[in-house]
């Protein structure tokens, strides 16, 4: 141990180097690179590019140029990633060269090298595989002996991986982001295709790598929406993640855990603590609170055909039932033109009761929506709604019955709520506005109007509503995916397998959020 | 002085010798772990390894620090773990006893606080261990006359299952992680000449914040393919007849396509091999049987759901992989007899 008792902050000198075999390029501080240049041909790792380990002789590869290329190529793979909605860390481009000069520009070891550096969720280790190869078929190709491939220069669009090597073949726009380029590169075209926001039309012949799902279009008409199925797919576990930070945005109920600072209790451990410093004598009386670390909330479900066509069913029940596990006895109700409590239909292990009281609701109902009349029903229960209950609204927002009454019930459920947040599955699209009546009608006494078709909508609310609460600028209108690449990210509405929307194994356990 | 312009103690280590280590401690490691491990110890980053329980993420720093003969510290994570858990602790009944026990109280130029009134937790601990090259003989085992190759090499500091603390832990393992230094108010700052080797590991009940993914290397252990998985019990089930082993490695691996609650890991294959072995007598070479399987269930599955699930046709389906399995290892260890 080196204690820095002066506080200078001088620093140790480093132990030794002499004779520990480290190389110079670990200490380098800077962005990679720096071996290729010092390295001589022959001193390649083995297998590695021509520009490493042929050349004809007298032919003297162009070194800088090479590092250049390998640098500008590991920017650009980042940003591919982060444009196929992988979670790439700021430094890890650099951290990547780094790990490149350690591994050598060998495809067995730079790929797990680079996952290692590139990659901080499983989610996104297809991702990566996806995108691997192409990088690498740039990488290599652009370290000949005569440098780096011809690119578009530093100002070309993020994230697109230009077409290789030179100009592009004939007829190609050489935009290297252009999503209809099938030249030469099957991960380039995956990449693009992940970039692409969910296009409002029909289906390609022949395209049978994509799915379709019906969504809404703003006019309320149905249409088909091409949605890629990696889009469409996700485990139970990436819901686990969003409702635990939506539960930290929302607490505001006393959890069991305390914390320091001003509060109602005194904190005798940290007087005595403190008092060690004065000779034992308590000079000030610390206090302590409990940490609010908990949710009320109020789950009102539309389960008409409308949403229960748009939404992934199995995603509504995980969310409901997670919801349900996670936070402090919220209830339940489905709603249609009645509305019905089914709280206890999410005590059960499995889903299969909550699928029961869906199936039933359908039954039942199957008709329009009277979201209106379900809110005040539900306003009145005893009990239902005070002033810490957060009540979530999962709803499209096509009312049938009288808008008046919808107006009404929701100014009474604000005031009476501590916050009123809106999930609407068909927010899910880049052109969605709410302009339908029923959401126009209900929009002012909504906290924030949040899209809701999968676990990336809910960590999307979750983040708004860590960073602004309740009652700041939160809402579908504020994510990030609308403007940067049309959604995405995000996952599209509608089933798993994209035939028919939401379907559920009645047998499969629910995930219990222990924490 | 940066991470990078601090000698990380591994620099001189080459793949070989890390396949070296592995191999000595019956570690079955495919290409992306080692190069994976082999980055994060010459660059001095930690590593954070994910993946189902029972994937030997644990084991794997075990393995390092017993390959490197160099001390493991480990750190369970739990939630409500804090600062003095973690970092350090003040002995106040020791400080209370020096204050009280001389008349005048503490004399002038003494203070309580100094680090012989200082509790080490493991990661300060971790940061204090530099590898006992220099003699002093306080670094536990790194330097009790072992190979002087090894000697001088830092610690191996495990955080295990930091998804189960809270973030606000999380905060504290950023400043350890990217500096190798902790601050203590009463004392200055305590900063380790030699990082040590960090490996963290989560079982993913929760994601972790982006600072923290951001200082590490991600390893994602997957459950191991047939022949990773009979390498591991030939290695750590060596009582086991080797077509016996094949049988339970095809029956597990049909096992993971169904949906269980828990799946099981490799530590639950080589559970279930040993329970296996041991109710055999002299390595007998017989197919698995069905009671077999139904009796020894419990190494593998943990969930009462799930051992339910395994009914008379999954169990059929147990045994027809079971078979196959032994079969194609037959087939081609004949091959290779026969070439």
């Amino acid at each position: 141990m080196v204690p820095d008792h002066d506080g200078t902050g001088e620093e140790p000198g480093p132990r030794s180097r002499e004779g520990t075999g480290e190389r110079p390029e670990q200490r380098s501080g800077e962005e990679t690179g720096e071996r290729p240049e010092r390295r001589s041909p022959g001193e390649s790792s083995g297998s590695g590019p021509a520009a490493f380990d042929a050349g004809s002789p007298g032919e003297v590869p162009d070194f800088v140029a090479a590092r250049d290329h390998v640098r500008s190529e590991l920017v650009r793979f980042a940003r591919a990633l982060r444009r196929a909605g992988a979670a790439v860390p700021a430094n890890a481009a650099t951290e990547a060269a780094r790990a490149l000069v350690e591994t050598g520009f060998e495809e067995d070891r730079a790929r797990p090298a680079l996952r290692a550096t590139l990659v901080t969720r499983r989610e996104d280790l297809a991702t990566f595989e996806r995108a691997f190869p192409e990088f690498w078929r740039r990488l290599t190709a652009g370290l000949d002996a005569t440098g780096p491939a011809d690119r578009p220069g530093p100002d070309a669009p993020d994230g697109g991986l230009a077409p290789l090597g030179g100009d592009p073949p004939a007829g190609e726009a050489p935009d290297p982001g252009d999503a209809s380029d099938d030249g030469d590169g099957e991960a380039e075209a995956t990449i693009s295709r992940l970039s692409d926001p969910g296009e409002v039309g029909g289906v390609e012949d022949g395209e049978d790598e994509e799915a379709t799902a019906s969504v809404y279009s703003r006019s309320g008409r149905r249409t088909a929406l091409s949605v890629p199925p990696s889009a469409l797919r996700f485990g139970e576990g990436d819901l686990a993640g969003p409702m635990r930070e939506l539960t930290r945005a929302l607490s505001g109920l006393q959890g069991r855990r305390w914390v320091g600072g001003e509060g109602p209790e005194l904190d005798p451990r940290k007087a005595l603590r403190e008092s060690f410093g004065t000779g034992g004598t308590v000079l000030n009386v610390p206090r302590r609170a409990r940490a609010e670390s908990d949710v009320r909330a109020l789950l009102l479900v539309d389960v008409s055909q409308s949403v229960l066509d748009t939404l992934d069913r199995g995603f509504l029940l995980r969310f409901l039932h997670r919801a349900r596990a996670a936070w402090r006895a919220p209830r339940v109700f489905f709603f249609d033109e009645e509305v019905r409590e089914v709280t206890d239909e999410f005590d059960a292990p499995t889903v299969g009761r909550a699928v029961a009281a869906l199936e039933r609701a359908e039954a039942e109902w199957g008709g329009g929506t009277r979201i209106g009349s379900a809110v005040r029903t539900v306003t009145d229960t005893p009990g239902a709604v005070d002033r810490v209950t957060v009540v979530f609204v999962v709803s499209d927002g096509l009312e049938v019955g009288d808008v008046a009454d919808l107006e009404r019930g929701m100014a009474d459920l604000s005031r009476r709520a501590a916050a009123v947040l809106w999930c609407n599955p068909l927010a899910a699209s880049p052109e969605y506005e709410p302009a339908c009546r029923g959401m126009e009608a209900a929009l002012p006494y909504v906290d924030g109007l949040f899209s809701f078709a999968g676990p990336d909508d809910v960590a999307e609310m979750a983040r708004q509503l860590r960073l602004r609460g309740p009652g700041g600028s939160v809402g579908y209108e504020y994510d990030p995916r609308r403007d940067r690449d049309g959604r995405s990210s995000g996952t599209a509405p509608g089933s798993a397998d994209g035939s028919t929307p939401g379907p559920v194994d009645t047998d499969s356990p629910m995930e219990v959020d222990n924490a | 002085m940066t991470e990078h312009e601090r000698s990380t103690g591994f620099g001189d280590v080459t793949e070989a010798d890390l396949r070296e280590v592995f191999e000595a401690e019956d570690y079955v490691a495919d290409e992306g772990i080692v190069t994976t491990v082999l980055l994060a110890l010459r660059l001095g980053k930690p590593l954070l390894i994910e993946g189902q329980p029972g994937a030997g993420k644990t084991e794997l720093a075990k393995v390092l620090a017993g390959g490197f003969d160099t001390e493991l510290i480990r750190l369970q994570c739990y939630e409500g773990l804090a600062a003095e858990n973690a970092l350090y602790e003040w002995n106040y009944t020791k400080q209370l006893l020096s204050v009280q026990a001389g008349e005048d109280g503490v004399g002038d130029g003494e203070s309580v606080f100094d680090e012989e009134y200082l509790f080490e937790r493991p990661l300060l601990r971790a940061l204090g261990r530099e590898g006992d090259d220099d003699g002093t003989g306080d670094a536990g085992s790194a330097g009790d006359g072992t190979d002087p190759e090894t000697a001088g090499r830092p610690p191996v500091l495990l955080i295990d299952e930091v998804d189960r603390a809270d973030e606000e832990f999380e905060a504290l393992l950023l400043e350890v992680l990217s500096d190798f230094q902790v601050s203590v108010p009463e004392l200055g700052t305590v900063r380790a000449e030699t990082p040590p080797v960090v490996v963290i590991t989560s079982n993913r009940t929760r994601g972790l914040s982006d600072a923290l993914k951001r200082r590490c290397l991600y390893l994602h252990v997957e459950p191991p393919s047939f022949e990773k998985e009979r390498a591991i019990l030939e290695r750590k089930v060596p009582e086991l007849d080797g077509a016996v082993a094949a049988e339970i490695c095809g029956a597990v691996q049909r096992l993971r396509e169904e949906p269980f609650l828990k799946q099981p890991g490799a530590a639950e294959t080589i559970d279930w091999a040993r329970a296996v072995a041991q109710l055999r007598h002299d390595g007998e070479p017989d197919s698995l049987s069905a009671t077999e399987v139904r009796t020894t269930l419990g190494c593998l599955l943990k969930e009462v759901e799930d051992v339910q699930r395994v009914d008379d046709d999954l169990l059929s389906a147990l045994l027809e992989s079971a078979e196959q399995a032994r079969h194609a290892v037959e087939e081609s260890e004949e091959a290779e007899a026969e070439g």
